[in-house]
C-alpha cells in the first residue's frame, strides 16, 4: 500500500469485482486467486469463458488458475521485480507505450525508462528463470489490449522488495494506460475481511483515519479539533518495530485486538520472544490464540455474527456488518471493551463507573455502531457520503463525498489524487536470504482453498476440518526423487530460524528447487522458517522467500 | 418489445424467454427445474404457460418472447397441467418431510432437531430448541407419556430413542453448567395480561406472552407457583429444586407474579378488567379431586389424591398407619402410592376395577411402584367404607370383564357375591379431577363462565376464548385432566390467539399436514429403509435400588450423563427432513393443494445414501431429477445422469458423482429443489420455529460476499447466498458457505482471564477485575515511561469502527502513533 500510496496517492484496488467481466488481458501475479479469493477466481474464469479474456499467471507454482491461463510465467519466488521489468522493457522498446495517456496524466516517465532500458527479456530469464520469449509475449499481451488489468495479493508484497514490486507494477499499468478505466487497473486483493476498513481507518503509524499523515501539521490540527485533545506528530512504529521494541524493553505495554502476531508473524520464535518479554500484553480475542496464551490479560470477544458495524471489502466497497447472534455468556464486541478500559483509565472518576459491567446479555445497539461511522464519515470526506442508512440498500464503494453521490466503481477517471501519476525508476534487488549449499530450496509459503489464515476460525469448523487435507510440503518430483522422498512421507523442513515436520506432496504444480508450505497450521507452523527481513519503506516481512533444506524424516 | 402477462403489459428486451419476462415483471411462474442461464434437458414441465394463438400451452423457459405476445400464467387448465407434473414426480420421491417424533408429539416439538444438538454436543442450543415450544423441559423431561418414542422408527431396527432422557439429559446439564439462556423477548408492547394460576398451562402462557413483549401478571392462588408441577409431582418425580430453577428461568424474561392470592376470593374478573388488563387467561388447571360416590366417602382417614399429595409435597408430617389402600388405576393414584411407601406405611395396595394391563397409568410407572413394593389389586371395586373402633374396612367387590360393547370395549362388570373386605388405616382415591365443584363463584362474570357438562371451563378450540369478552381458557381447566404437555401446547396456542387478538394482527399459520412419509406406520415401512443401520441398545438410564430409594423421597431416575446421551442421540436415524426449510417439491405441491393420499408418493429406497463428500450428503431417494445441481454448478463438478426413464418421463438409475474439480463450494445444495443434497453440519430440521435472516458480510477474505445468516433463536442454522446481490451474487466459497461452526465452538473465550504474576498462570475474573487491571498497568505505565511505551496491533478481522476506535485510543487517549495492524501493506 506504501507503494500505491506514493505513486498515485491513494492505496487500494484501483477497480471493482464486477468489472472483471470485460477484461480483456489480466496479469495475476502472486496470486493463487482460485484458492484465496475463490469468488473473484471464479469471475475470472467466467470473463475468460464469457469474454475471451486473456490471463497471464505469474506465479512460481502452476497454480489452478494456470489452467484458465493463455500464460504462465513461473518466476521464482523473489524474482517478480525482475521480471516486471523486462515487460517495461519490451512495452518500451516495441513502441506499445500509451503516449497520449503518459503525456498527458504522468510524470516521470523517463526515470522509468532509464532503470528499465538494461532489463531484457533475456537478462530477465537468468534472474527469474521465465524464457525470455515467454516474457516478451505477456508484455505484449498485456499491453496490446484494450483494457487490462493487473491482480496481486501477498505474493508480490510480502518481500524485502515488496514496495518496489508494487511500484514496478504500477509503472507497468502507467505506461500502457490502464489506470483510471473500466475492467483495467491496478488491483491488489485483500486478504482478509477488512483488510481495506483497518486500513482506511489508520490503524498505521503514519497516518491518521482517511489516510492523512500524522507529520502533516494542517492534518493533525484537524484531527486536534476534532477528537479535543492534543496529537503526536511523529510517527509510530511498524508491527515488525514493534516486535524488537518489545525485545529491547522500549515498549512496554502491548494490546493486541484480535490478531494472533505469535502465529502469523514470519520467524515465530522472534514473535513469540517479543510478545513473551513485553511487560505487559493485553490480547483480546475470540479464541485463546498462540497469542493470548502468553497474554498478561485476554479479554473475551465477539465474533463478526454477534456485532454491528462495517467491513470495508477489496474494491472498497462498505458493506454492513450485521448482528445475528449473542455472542457467548460474557464475551464482548471490541467497541465495548475499548470504551470501557478507556473510561477506566482515568482514575479520578473510577468511581462513577457501574461495578457490574456485565457484557453479553443483550443485543448491540445498531446505533452503537452508527455512531461511531458517522464520527469516521465526519473525519474522512471519502466516505461522507456514507451512512447506516444507505447501507441499508447494499454496499457502497469510496470515494462516496456526499449523500447523491452514487459510489466509485473505478479509481483516477478524472485524475489522480496526488496530480500526475509518477512512475518509479526501480532497481531489481534480489530476496534477502538465498539458497545456499546448505540450505539449498527456496520456501515460498501461502494460503489453501480450506483454510484461512492461523485457522483458528477454520481449524474448529468440522466440515472444513474433514475437505482439508492438512498440512504438506509441495516438492517437484525430481527433488522428491533426489532426496528420495515419497508422495505422502513425511520430511523435516529447516531454515536458520526454525525446523517443522510435515508430509510432502509431490507435485510438478511446483519447480525444482522450490517448496511451498501453506501456513495456517500449528502443528507445522511454516512461520517458524521464515525470515522477518523487512521491505525498508513499509516494513512487511518477507514471509514469502527463504532459504530450507528438506530431509525426509526418519 | 411488448408483450401482456395476465393482462399486464410489459416491455422487455427482445431475445429472452418467456419466464426471465415474467421474473422482471415479478410475476410468478413455478418452476422446479430452471436455473439462471442454464436450461435443464429434462424440464419439468411446470413452468406451462398459454400463449394466444398457440393450441397448446408451452413451456415458459425455452419460449422466447415475441412482439404483441398475450401470455396467461394461471389458467386452470395450466393447473392441471402442473398438478398432474407434480403428483407424478411425487409418486417416487421417498422420505419424510417431519420425522414421526414431531409429528406425534403434541408439543410439536422439533425432537430430531434438539437430538442433533445433542448428537453434536451443543446443549445449549438443545435446550433453547425445547423452549421454542416448550418452557418445561425440566419437568416434562421427567414425567412426560413421551408420544414421541412410541412412533420412534429406531424401534425397527431394535428399540426406540430415549428422547425424553435426552430432553431432561439437556435441562439438567444446562442447569448444571449454569447456562444463561438468555431468551430472547421482543420489545415492550405496552399491553397488560393477567393469568390465573400459575401451573403448566399458567405459566406457559406467561412465557410465550412475555416473549411477545406483553407485559404479564400471574396470579397463583398457593403460596408458591407450579401448580400441580409442584403439589401433585411427589419429590422423587419432580426435585423442588430442579422445579424452582426451572420457573426461574421463565421468571427472568420479566413476569409479575402475585402467590397467595385467590380468584373469586381475592379479587375478581372485574377487578382485573377494571385494572387496565387487555386479556385474561384462566388457566387454574383441574385442582379438586373428584368425589369418591360411595357410603363413607367423607370418613376421617378417607382422602382425595390431591389432598393427600398437597401434604405430601409440603412436607406435612401425617401417620397413615400402616395399611393404606389407593382407589384408581390413574397415574396419579400411582404416584400416591409410591408416596404412602415413603410415608411410613408398610402395606400399600392399588385397587382398580379392571385388569392391570389396562390401567390408565404408565406401565413404566406401574412397575416403578411395584418394584418399591405397591401391590395391585386388580378386577376389584369399592362398595362402602365404614369406621369401626379402630382403623378403616373397606368393602370390595370383584369384577369380571362383560361382553364387549358396540366398540369391542369390554367393560367390568360386579361378580354377584363376590363381596370381601380389608382392613386398614388409609383410603385415598384418585377417581379423576375437576376444575370447580359447582361452577366459578366471586362475582357476576365468574358466574356466567359457562361451562362444560364436565364441568371445565367451555372455550373455543380454535381461539381459547371463553364466552366472555376477553377471557380465554386453556390447560387442564378446559380440558380435564391431561399430561404436563398437553397443557403447555394448549397454553402456548392461547398465548398466540391472544397476542393475535390484543395486538390486531393475523395469527401466525397453523402448521400444514403436507407431509412426505416413509411410512405412516410401522408396518408401512418397507424394512430395506434401514438396511446397513448397525444395532445399537438404547441406553439405560442409571436409577436407585429401590431398597434405599424408599426410605428417602429424593429422584430415582437420575439421568443420563454427557456420554450416554451423545451416544443415545447418535442412535437417531434423523427420519425428517433437513430441507425443510426450502424444498421446492414441497412448497409447489401445497401450493397446487396436491393431496399425497390421494396422488401417492415414494414407498421404498432405491438408492443408497452417499455421504462420501466432507461437506454434502447425498440421498437418491429424493431426488427428482431437476438438475440444478450440476447446472448451478460453476466447477462442472458433478456428474449427474440417468439411466434412462420411465414411461411417465421420470428419471431411473440416477447416478450423482463429485469430480475432482468439486470445490466444495456447496451452492448446489442451495440449489437443490428436494432434499436429495444436504448440508452434512446442518442436522437439525428446521420446522415450525422462526427463522430469521440476517444478510451480513462473510469475514473471510476480502471479496466481502453477502451471506445469509439464518438463525433460529442464538443458533446459526445455515449459511445461503441471495443470487441477486453483489458483489458474489449467491456465489459463496467453501468457508463462507460452512466455515462458521467456529462460532458456537466450545474453545470460544467466555469469561477474562488475568495472568497476575509473570510465569504465573492465567485465571478467570471478573470483567470489572480485568478491565481494572489493564487500566491500572496502563495508567502507571503511562506514567512511568510515556506515551511511547504503548503499542496497539489492530485486526483486519475487525469492523471498521473498532479500528478506528482502537487507534482513536492510543492516539488520543494514551498519545502515541504506534498502531499497526497485520495486512496493512
Amino acid at each position: 500500500m506504501t507503494g500505491l500510496v506514493t505513486v498515485l496517492g491513494s492505496g487500494a484496488m484501483s477497480n471493482d469485482i464486477a468489472g472483471i467481466a470485460g477484461i480483456d488481458a489480466m496479469l495475476v501475479i502472486g496470486s493463487n486467486t482460485t484458492e484465496t479469493h475463490p469468488v473473484i477466481g471464479l469471475r475470472m474464469k467466467q470473463a475468460v469463458q464469457n469474454h475471451g479474456t486473456k490471463i497471464i499467471v505469474a506465479d512460481p507454482r502452476r497454480i489452478n488458475l494456470t489452467d484458465q491461463a493463455c500464460l504462465w510465467l513461473s518466476q521464482k519466488p523473489g524474482t517478480d521485480g525482475a521480471l516486471i521489468n523486462a515487460m517495461c522493457h519490451v512495452i518500451i522498446r516495441d513502441n506499445l507505450v500509451d503516449q497520449e495517456y503518459v503525456g498527458e496524466r504522468t510524470e516521470n516517465f523517463e526515470a522509468c525508462e532509464d532503470a528499465v532500458a538494461d532489463c531484457t527479456p533475456e537478462w530477465a530469464e537468468k534472474i527469474t528463470g521465465v524464457p525470455a520469449a515467454d516474457i516478451e509475449e505477456a508484455a505484449k499481451i498485456y499491453a496490446k489490449a484494450e483494457r487490462a488489468a493487473i491482480f496481486y495479493t501477498m505474493g508480490i508484497t510480502q518481500h524485502t522488495s515488496g514496495t518496489d514490486n508494487v511500484k514496478s507494477l504500477a509503472n507497468l499499468a502507467l505506461m500502457t494506460g490502464n489506470l483510471g478505466k473500466s475492467s483495467a487497473g491496478l488491483n491488489p486483493l485483500r486478504g482478509q475481511n477488512n483488510v481495506q476498513g483497518a486500513s482506511d481507518m489508520a490503524c498505521a503509524p503514519t497516518v491518521f483515519p482517511g489516510y492523512q499523515r500524522v507529520d502533516n501539521d494542517t492534518v493533525r490540527m484537524r484531527f486536534e479539533e476534532l477528537w479535543g485533545c492534543n496529537l503526536s506528530g511523529k510517527p509510530g512504529l511498524t508491527a515488525t518495530e514493534m516486535s524488537r521494541a518489545m525485545i529491547d524493553g522500549s515498549i512496554e505495554a502491548m494490546w493486541v485486538m484480535g490478531e494472533n502476531p505469535v502465529m502469523s508473524d514470519p520467524n515465530m520464535c522472534h514473535a513469540r520472544e517479543a510478545f513473551s518479554k513485553v511487560k505487559f500484553l493485553v490480547v483480546q480475542d475470540i479464541f485463546l490464540t498462540e497469542t493470548a496464551e502468553i497474554a498478561d490479560v485476554v479479554l473475551p470477544a465477539a465474533a463478526y455474527a454477534e456485532k454491528e458495524g462495517t467491513f470495508t471489502n477489496t474494491e472498497r466497497r462498505v458493506q454492513r456488518v450485521r448482528q445475528a447472534l449473542l455472542p457467548p455468556k460474557d464475551a464482548c464486541n471490541d467497541l465495548v471493551i475499548i470504551q470501557a478500559v478507556s473510561e477506566r483509565m482515568n482514575s479520578d472518576k473510577k468511581t462513577t463507573f457501574p461495578s457490574d459491567f456485565q457484557p453479553g446479555s443483550a443485543r448491540m445497539e445498531v446505533a452503537e455502531a452508527e455512531e461511531i461511522f458517522n464520527e469516521i464519515a465526519g473525519a474522512w470526506p471519502a466516505i461522507a457520503g456514507i451512512n447506516y442508512k444507505r447501507l441499508e440498500e447494499g454496499g457502497i464503494q469510496w470515494p462516496c463525498p456526499d449523500e447523491d453521490h452514487p459510489g466509485t466503481p473505478v479509481l483516477f477517471e478524472n485524475g489522480f489524487p496526488r496530480g500526475l501519476a509518477s512512475f518509479t525508476p526501480i532497481t531489481w534487488r534480489d530476496a534477502e536470504e538465498l539458497p545456499d549449499i546448505e540450505y539449498p530450496f527456496v520456501l515460498t509459503t501461502g494460503r489453501v482453498l480450506y483454510q484461512y489464515h492461523t485457522g483458528t476460525m477454520t481449524r474448529r469448523s468440522q466440515v472444513i476440518e474433514s475437505a482439508d487435507r492438512g498440512p504438506i510440503i509441495e516438492i517437484n518430483p525430481d527433488d522428491a526423487s533426489r532426496l528420495q522422498i515419497k508422495d505422502g512421507d513425511r520430511v523435516n523442513v529447516a531454515s536458520r530460524r526454525g525446523t517443522i515436520s510435515l508430509p510432502a506432496l509431490v507435485t510438478d504444480r511446483i519447480n525444482p528447487g522450490i517448496t511451498f508450505i501453506p501456513f495456517h497450521y500449528k502443528e507445522a507452523a511454516a512461520n517458524l522458517l521464515t525470515n522477518d527481513a523487512c521491505d525498508p519503506e513499509c516494513k512487511i516481512p518477507e514471509a514469502k522467500v527463504c532459504a530450507v533444506k528438506v530431509e525426509k524424516a526418519i | 418489445m411488448k408483450i401482456t402477462i395476465n393482462g399486464m403489459e410489459i416491455t422487455a428486451h427482445a431475445g429472452i424467454t418467456i419466464l426471465q419476462a415474467a421474473e422482471q415483471a415479478e410475476i410468478y411462474i413455478p418452476t422446479l427445474c430452471h436455473v439462471r442461464g442454464r436450461d435443464a434437458d429434462q424440464a419439468c414441465g411446470l413452468c406451462v404457460v398459454e400463449v394466444e394463438g398457440n393450441e397448446t400451452p408451452v413451456r415458459s423457459c425455452d419460449t422466447k418472447i415475441q412482439e404483441g405476445m398475450h401470455i396467461r400464467t394461471d389458467s386452470e387448465v395450466l393447473k392441471g397441467l402442473r398438478n398432474e407434473r407434480l403428483a407424478i414426480l411425487a409418486e417416487t420421491h421417498f422420505g419424510d418431510c417431519k420425522a414421526p417424533c414431531n409429528l406425534t408429539c403434541p408439543g410439536q416439538i422439533n425432537v430430531q432437531g434438539y437430538i442433533a444438538h445433542v448428537a453434536k454436543g451443543q446443549y445449549e442450543e438443545g435446550l433453547r430448541l425445547v423452549m421454542e415450544r416448550n418452557p418445561f423441559p425440566f419437568s416434562v423431561g421427567r414425567v412426560c407419556p413421551r408420544f414421541c418414542e412410541t412412533k420412534c422408527r429406531r424401534m425397527l431396527v431394535e428399540e426406540p430413542i430415549a428422547i425424553n432422557h435426552l430432553k431432561r439429559f439437556l435441562a439438567d446439564w444446562c442447569m448444571a453448567n449454569k447456562i444463561d439462556l438468555r431468551i430472547p423477548k421482543e420489545s415492550n408492547t405496552g399491553k397488560k395480561v393477567a393469568v390465573i394460576g400459575g401451573g403448566p398451562s399458567g405459566l406457559t402462557g406467561a412465557y410465550f406472552l412475555a416473549r411477545k413483549g406483553h407485559n404479564v401478571t400471574v396470579y397463583e392462588a398457593a403460596p408458591q407457583l407450579g401448580g400441580m408441577l409442584r403439589y401433585g409431582f411427589p419429590e422423587f418425580k419432580i426435585p423442588k429444586a430442579v422445579l424452582d430453577y426451572e420457573i426461574n428461568t421463565l421468571l427472568q424474561l420479566g413476569i409479575t407474579v402475585q402467590t397467595g392470592r385467590k380468584w373469586g376470593v381475592d379479587y375478581t374478573l372485574q377487578d382485573l378488567k377494571d385494572s387496565g388488563f387487555d386479556a385474561i387467561l384462566i388457566a387454574i388447571g383441574n385442582p379438586l379431586d373428584k368425589p369418591l360416590a360411595i357410603p363413607g366417602g367423607d370418613l376421617t382417614g378417607v382422602m382425595g389424591a390431591s389432598g393427600f399429595l398437597k401434604k405430601f409435597t409440603t412436607g406435612e408430617d401425617v401417620d397413615y398407619g400402616k395399611q393404606a389402600v389407593v382407589l384408581g388405576g390413574n397415574n396419579v393414584a400411582v404416584e400416591t402410592a409410591r408416596a404412602l411407601v415413603r410415608s411410613g406405611v408398610d402395606e400399600v395396595t392399588i385397587i382398580v376395577p379392571r385388569p392391570k394391563e389396562e390401567m390408565p397409568a404408565h406401565e413404566r410407572n406401574v412397575a416403578d411402584a411395584e418394584r418399591e413394593g405397591v401391590k395391585i389389586m386388580d378386577m376389584a371395586s369399592p362398595v362402602a367404607i365404614t369406621a369401626p373402633d379402630s382403623g378403616l374396612d373397606i368393602e370390595l367387590i370383584r369384577m369380571e370383564l362383560g361382553e364387549p360393547d358396540k366398540r369391542g370395549k369390554r367393560n367390568p362388570v360386579e361378580i354377584p357375591d363376590s363381596n370381601m373386605h380389608l382392613q386398614i388405616d388409609t383410603v385415598v382415591y384418585s377417581m379423576g379431577k375437576m376444575a370447580a365443584k359447582d361452577g366459578f363463584t366471586g362475582g357476576t362474570l365468574e358466574e356466567s363462565l359457562e361451562l362444560t357438562p364436565a364441568g371445565n371451563i367451555k372455550a373455543d378450540p380454535r381461539t381459547f376464548l371463553t364466552n366472555l369478552d376477553g377471557v380465554y381458557a386453556a390447560g387442564d381447566v378446559t380440558s380435564g385432566p391431561r399430561s404436563v404437555i398437553q397443557a403447555v401446547v394448549g397454553a402456548r396456542r392461547s398465548a398466540e390467539n391472544i397476542h393475535a387478538q390484543i395486538m390486531g394482527v393475523e395469527k401466525e399459520a397453523g402448521e400444514g399436514r403436507f407431509n412426505f412419509s416413509r411410512g405412516k406406520s410401522f408396518k408401512n415401512v418397507v424394512p430395506e429403509t434401514f438396511t446397513g443401520v448397525s444395532s445399537a441398545p438404547r441406553g439405560k438410564m442409571a436409577e436407585r435400588q429401590p431398597e434405599s430409594l424408599i426410605r428417602d423421597f429424593e429422584e430415582v431416575k437420575l439421568g443420563f450423563d454427557e456420554e450416554a446421551a451423545r451416544k443415545e442421540a447418535e442412535r437417531c436415524l434423523s427420519c425428517g427432513c433437513t430441507a425443510f426449510d426450502r424444498c421446492d417439491l414441497k412448497r409447489l405441491s401445497i401450493a397446487n393443494d396436491i393431496n399425497l393420499n390421494k396422488t401417492g408418493m415414494g414407498t421404498k429406497p432405491l438408492y443408497e445414501k452417499d455421504t462420501s463428500h466432507p461437506a454434502i450428503t447425498v440421498d437418491l431417494n429424493k431426488c427428482i431429477f431437476c438438475q440444478r445441481c450440476m447446472n448451478s454448478c460453476e466447477y462442472e463438478a458433478l456428474d449427474l445422469s440417468s439411466a434412462g426413464f420411465d414411461e411417465k418421463n421420470r428419471a431411473v438409475g440416477i447416478t450423482l458423482k463429485f469430480n475432482e474439480k468439486c470445490v466444495s463450494c456447496g451452492k448446489c445444495v442451495d440449489n437443490c429443489s428436494t432434499g436429495a443434497l444436504n448440508k452434512k453440519e446442518q442436522i437439525v430440521p428446521m420446522v415450525n420455529e422462526v427463522i430469521e435472516r440476517v444478510r451480513t458480510t462473510c469475514p473471510y477474505c476480502g471479496t466481502g460476499c453477502q451471506l445469509d445468516l439464518k438463525v433460529k433463536g442464538n443458533t446459526l442454522m445455515e449459511v445461503t447466498a441471495d443470487p441477486e446481490l453483489l458483489p458474489n451474487y449467491g456465489d459463496l466459497c467453501v468457508k463462507g458457505r460452512f466455515g462458521h461452526a467456529f462460532l458456537s465452538h466450545p474453545d470460544r473465550l467466555t469469561t477474562p482471564q488475568v495472568r497476575r504474576q509473570k510465569g504465573g498462570v492465567l485465571e478467570p475474573v471478573s470483567w470489572n477485575e480485568a478491565l481494572d487491571f489493564v487500566a491500572e498497568n496502563f495508567r502507571s505505565i503511562l506514567a512511568d515511561k510515556g506515551p511511547d511505551a504503548f503499542a496497539g496491533l489492530s485486526s483486519a478481522r475487525c469492523t471498521t469502527e473498532e479500528n478506528y476506535v482502537f487507534q482513536k485510543f492510543f492516539r488520543q487517549r494514551i498519545g502515541t502513533n504506534n498502531v499497526d495492524h497485520c495486512a496493512r501493506y
